[in-house]
């Protein structure tokens, strides 16, 4: 969900969570973001940009948006999957 | 969030993460209400940051292997201590008595219990022996504080429950398997209220008593080096610990199925379990224990079979 929510771009935490929130109707907490954003910075699909007065925009890497293709492609195809059986 | 509120949140965290993340994190903090979803989502978080952080700093597999085996003895002492007191006194004790196959079960455990005992005690004297002398003798009080961390901890709740018994004038235990259930309290022992509030106060010592121990052993154990130990030994003790845990597992499994078999209705009634819980509810809760600490013992025995 974090990684989705900077496909259009860099965002600060709480940009993120709202933008969460509009996506998937989910509302993470603080903690569980900010658990997520240091394993996505210590996997390196992640990274910090300069900060914004306290604020600290996060963008995808190259790798970051690589995985997210890959995770959102495999969704698709499990979704259609799902929907064709439904429709059958 | 008030400022108060947020600094105190964001100092649950480790300190390497507070040094990377805390600025950004107050920010956010400052953004939300502090509600009790909140604090619980920080929190547990933290932990889980926590427990990252003591595994990228133990890069030692012979460290990780006692440290693991120190939480998997920790987490049988819970257990077993939860399972004696379900049992002891109660119905089941008597159930015992009558069926054998019971018996046997909790035999098992006991003996497999008293085996784990005597394995913890031939690692941990000749580390713990080193540990303080190397410390005496390079001055380092810190390890030596850690280490006597958990004495203290077990020094004062045995304190506290001699104090409770005098404080009631009874000859009643302050444990909290003690409290209630659907049994009649015998006419010397304190009223309801007093009972619920010292087996609370013994409850959270026992908690707050493993925990202490945990973060003793850890801190203490990564300061010092383990390697004087020799490889074999510390491999051949941990497979032993494991195969005495994974006894605990089938000794409490099995005697809660015979339980089920022979005492079912003993088994269901609230009669010793934990904090007005069914005996079936406190023995599910060791099993668990039990099943956690076999668990951390296979983690340290791969630990100890790991290369250097």
């Amino acid at each position: 969900m974090v990684l989705a929510s900077l496909a259009d771009g860099p965002k600060h935490g709480h940009a993120m969570l709202l933008d969460i929130i509009e996506m998937s109707g989910t509302r993470l907490g603080p903690g569980t973001l900010y658990g997520a954003i240091t394993r996505l910075e210590r996997d390196g699909l992640v990274e910090a940009l300069a900060r914004e007065d306290r604020r600290q925009p996060y963008k995808l890497t190259v790798l970051g948006r690589r995985v997210l293709r890959a995770k959102l492609t495999t969704l698709h195809h499990f979704a259609r999957a799902g929907l064709r059986k439904l429709e059958a | 969030m008030q400022s108060r509120a947020v600094r105190r949140l964001i100092s649950v965290y480790p300190r390497a993460w507070k040094a990377r993340y805390g600025e950004e994190f107050a920010v956010l903090l400052e953004e939300h209400s502090l509600t009790l979803a909140t604090v619980v989502d920080v929190c547990g978080w933290a932990i889980r940051e926590h427990l990252v952080s003591i595994r990228s700093q133990i890069v030692n597999p012979r460290q990780r292997a006692v440290i693991l085996m120190a939480y998997a003895a920790l987490a049988a002492l819970a257990g077993g201590v939860n399972f004696y007191w379900t049992v002891a006194d109660t119905p089941m004790a008597t159930a015992m008595r009558t069926h054998r196959a019971m018996s046997l079960s909790f035999q098992l455990i006991a003996r497999a219990a008293f085996a784990a005992g005597l394995i913890v005690i031939a690692v941990a004297a000749p580390l713990v022996t080193n540990m303080v002398r190397t410390a005496l003798a390079s001055r380092r009080w810190n390890i030596v504080a850690w280490l006597a961390l958990p004495v203290l901890a077990a020094v004062t709740t045995l304190a506290w429950m001699e104090a409770a018994m005098l404080l009631t004038g009874t000859r009643w235990v302050p444990t909290p398997w003690d409290v209630t259930g659907d049994w009649t309290a015998p006419a010397a022992w304190p009223a309801l209220t007093t009972r619920w509030a010292f087996g609370v106060v013994t409850c959270v010592l026992l908690l707050l008593g493993l925990a202490a121990s945990a973060a003793s052993v850890t801190h203490a154990i990564r300061r010092t080096d383990v390697t004087a130990q020799p490889r074999a030994w510390l491999t051949g003790t941990a497979i032993a610990f494991t195969v005495a845990t994974f006894a605990m597992v089938v000794g409490v499994s099995t005697w809660g199925w015979f339980s089920e078999l022979y005492a079912r209705a003993d088994f269901h009634a609230i009669n010793g379990g934990l904090f007005n819980s069914s005996n079936f509810a406190s023995w599910l809760l060791s099993a668990i224990t039990f099943a956690v600490a076999s668990v951390l013992s296979i983690q340290s025995a791969r630990s100890a079979l790991l290369p250097e």
